[in-house]
């Protein structure tokens, strides 16, 4: 082990970050289209679609994050002898590891819809019409149109969103069971507080992990927000994301 | 602004922490979810054995005693920081926890930890692999299944010995291992669905009061009170009543 | 007097309904319903305290002494890097800590503090904390948390008070302090009003993590009552509710973010009468 306390709590929770890496991974390429969809949902005219994607939407944005995951864990677990086992899926759906990702999904794919939603309707409508007057098809007039300027308009919000998808993270292990040496940063903190009661030197150095990977999250983000922007001259794009607290979630 | 504020802050804060250290009330502290050991009865306030043996202890030490629930895994922490004096929840005595804390003489008989699964699943606790094992995080049955199985199984580790059991009626451990005295009243309320498996193991010794090293008068106190339960039968009658066991300390 | 209102009812309903009137009326049950005290008077006075605590770090974010400004950015910037969960479960144990150490500095013998073997030094020095002291460093800690997004917030409205309203102010001959409390403050809630509401919902969800501090609230109840049941001295004997109660928590929390959204567009509405840009 290290001599400095520093630099030994940085190794050893060097492995437990990896777990809300992997829950913040796992999560956004399932929760970033469904967003889109659910986005979309709520713009429709047809109130078949639009009301169960507003529902869906309003509640897990509307609930604590906490209680989403007790909630979907006990309702998993009681399906778990009729559903899951029969059909021989249990060991992947009743695990954390899958269930974490599942919550973290519809939570931030509520959210996220919400920014897109609101980007989508702040797409000039003039623009629309111009391109239905051209005779593109729906489809095409939202992946030529909207969507592209939606996307450019959102992204700095949804940049947020992702920061704190990434913080939701430490929320999996205060409510669902812990597999082996499978734990996360507060986990394992909380563990090393236990053992001497250094508060100030665990939770710092979890603190220094989770601030590390939020500003990678905002500095990849601002790349990526420089290169949807490229068409325009420097001084015309919209401000990037940055570290500076900007958005609420 | 700024001063006035710690003007008034620090003597408030004083008292509080002269009170704390000066009050004859002692705090005892149980978790309130391991049945009958400490519960939350149906009034919504702590019950059990240990409460009983709790009050009764005190009384015979002329102490005013009060309870504080509070969670398993953090229970030695809050108890070495100070927020109670005593724990009584279904702990066993154990020389990693005796690195940290003090016990009492012992108040429950070393109690064989026992594996149960639901109705219908052979086990053979010799040779246990591929499972899932449920345990309650932070207890000895905890320790002793990642030592024993953890190579070969998974263990799943639960912040309450109810969500073990609870998952474990719901298929998602394959067997919880736990207390005997936990796990009896749930294999005879069960009518049939959780069963006992392969044989018990005993892994620790008996079961005392949590105390901190500093706090010998307590210690003293309490060991006296118990001493005397044992020797007049009430320690027995009350184990008799929650556990149907015994009798362990008559002469 | 719930008895005998029960008993009245028992005359003109069903038993079954009767039967999950008094389950849902069990000495435990009301505990959990007790208990919402915990959950919204930590989001009231958390809410408060997230107000001052915007309020002074917006001051200090458009201070003209460079220091107080750079505290006011590191506050806000904060948040944007720490988890509040993480924040919430610190800041209660190194507040008790550092109280602890501050005592210890004085009532301790110097043997004790130099042995240093465990923690505080010595009995003198050690600070109970009960479930009122959890509740306020807790109430303290969302406020620290929402304060800091309040104080983003708060900033921005100031900056959206019309300069020319400002420079009129100062070419009336206002003092630096007037112009502060008499324009900026006064005007910025009606800008403020739309992102303080958001902020409100925040901290009304990050409540339901009340139960990591030992505080019994109503996510500690529901887990309490829904758990399996075996033994008919402990209550109702049952399987696993735990579902049933945490879709309760559940829906119970939509229906407050319903109420705090109508009850904020009221607001919002009165606050914003009689102001140009509103319409």
């Amino acid at each position: 082990m290290l001599e400095n306390p520093i630099l030994n709590d940085i190794a050893t929770l060097a492995k437990p970050a990896l777990f809300n890496i992997y829950f913040a991974l796992a999560s956004i390429p399932v929760g970033f289209p469904l967003a889109v969809l659910l986005a979309v949902g709520k713009c429709q005219r047809s109130r078949w679609l639009r009301w169960p994607s507003s529902a869906f939407v309003y509640a897990f944005r509307g609930s604590p994050l906490f209680i989403q995951f007790f909630m979907v864990y006990s309702v998993m677990l009681s399906f778990n002898l009729s559903h899951w086992k029969p059909m021989g899926i249990d060991w992947l759906v009743m695990h954390p590891l899958f269930i974490g990702p599942v919550v973290l999904v519809a939570n931030t794919s509520a959210y996220a819809a919400e920014i897109f939603y609101g980007a989508l309707r702040a797409v000039p409508k003039g623009q629309i019409e111009a391109a239905q007057a051209l005779g593109m098809s729906r489809w095409r007039v939202f992946r030529s149109v909207s969507w592209p300027q939606a996307l450019r308009l959102a992204w700095p919000a949804y940049t947020n969103e992702l920061v704190f998808l990434f913080h939701a993270t430490t929320l999996v292990y205060f409510t669902l069971p812990v597999i082996n040496e499978q734990k996360d940063l507060m986990n394992k903190a909380g563990e090393l507080f236990e053992r001497d009661y250094n508060a100030v030197l665990h939770y710092s150095v979890a603190a220094l992990y989770f601030l590390v990977i939020s500003i990678v999250i905002f500095r990849f983000a601002a790349w990526y927000h420089t290169r949807l922007n490229r068409h325009l001259a420097p001084a015309e794009r919209p401000p990037a994301p940055s570290f500076k607290p900007r958005y609420l979630r | 602004m700024k001063k006035q504020l710690l003007k008034i802050m620090i003597p408030a804060l004083s008292m509080a922490v002269a009170g704390a250290a000066s009050a004859q009330t002692v705090r005892l502290a149980s978790e309130g979810a391991y049945a009958p050991f400490n519960y939350m009865d149906d009034s919504g306030t702590l019950a059990g054995f240990e409460i009983d043996l709790g009050n009764a202890l005190c009384e015979r030490a002329e102490l005013d005693c009060e309870w504080v629930q509070n969670e398993w895994d953090s229970m030695i922490p809050n108890l070495v920081a100070g927020n109670y004096d005593g724990i009584l929840a279904g702990m066993t005595i154990t020389e990693e926890r005796l690195q940290t804390i003090d016990f009492s003489d012992e108040y429950f008989p070393p109690d064989p930890s026992k594996f149960v699964v639901l109705k219908g699943t052979p086990l053979d606790t010799s040779a246990l692999s591929g499972l899932k094992i449920g345990v309650q995080g932070g207890t000895i049955q905890a320790a002793y299944a990642e030592e024993t199985y953890g190579a070969d199984n998974d263990i799943l580790s639960f912040e309450t010995g109810d969500q073990a059991i609870a998952d474990l009626a719901a298929g998602n451990v394959d067997v919880v291992l736990a207390d005997g005295g936990f796990v009896d009243p749930v294999i005879e309320g069960s009518q049939g669905a959780i069963v006992l498996a392969g044989d018990e193991v005993l892994i620790g010794g008996g079961m005392g009061v949590g105390m901190r090293k500093d706090d010998d008068a307590l210690e003293a106190a309490f060991n006296a009170a118990l001493a005397s339960m044992k020797a007049d039968g009430s320690l027995d009658a009350l184990i008799q009543e929650y556990f149907n066991r015994g009798p362990f300390y008559a002469d | 007097m719930l008895e005998s209102f029960l008993t009245f009812l028992g005359q003109y309903l069903p038993d079954s309904l009767m039967a999950s009137l008094h389950y849902l009326t069990s000495g435990k049950h009301l505990a959990w319903y007790a208990s919402l005290r915990y959950t919204l008077g930590a989001a009231l006075l958390g809410a408060a305290l997230a107000v001052l605590f915007g309020l002074a770090g917006a001051a200090m974010k458009s201070a003209r002494f460079a220091p107080l400004r750079a505290i006011g950015h590191i506050y806000t910037t904060m948040v944007r890097g720490v988890p509040d969960v993480l924040f919430f479960l610190f800041f209660p144990l190194a507040f008790e800590q550092a109280v602890e150490y501050f005592f210890a500095q004085r009532l301790c013998s110097a043997d004790e503090l130099a042995a240093a073997g465990s923690w505080p030094p010595c009995q003198a020095a050690q600070w109970y904390l009960g479930t009122t002291e959890y509740f306020i460093l807790a109430c303290v800690s969302l406020g620290l948390v929402y304060g800091a997004f309040a104080a983003n917030v708060i900033h921005g409205a100031m900056q959206s008070v019309p300069a020319g309203q400002i420079e009129a102010a100062r070419a009336y001959g206002f003092s630096d302090r007037q112009v502060f409390w008499r324009f900026r403050v006064r005007q910025m809630w009606v800008y403020a009003l739309p992102g303080l509401s958001n902020v409100w919902m925040l901290l009304l969800k990050a409540t339901s993590l009340l139960s990591l501090l030992q505080i019994a609230d109503i996510v500690q109840w529901a887990e309490r009552l829904g758990a399996p049941n075996y033994l008919a001295r402990v209550g109702p004997v049952h399987p696993d509710w735990r579902w049933k109660y945490y879709m309760a928590l559940f829906v119970f929390y939509i229906l407050l973010t319903m109420l705090s959204e109508w009850f904020f567009r009221k607001l919002q509405a009165r606050a914003g009468r009689g102001i140009l840009s509103q319409s």
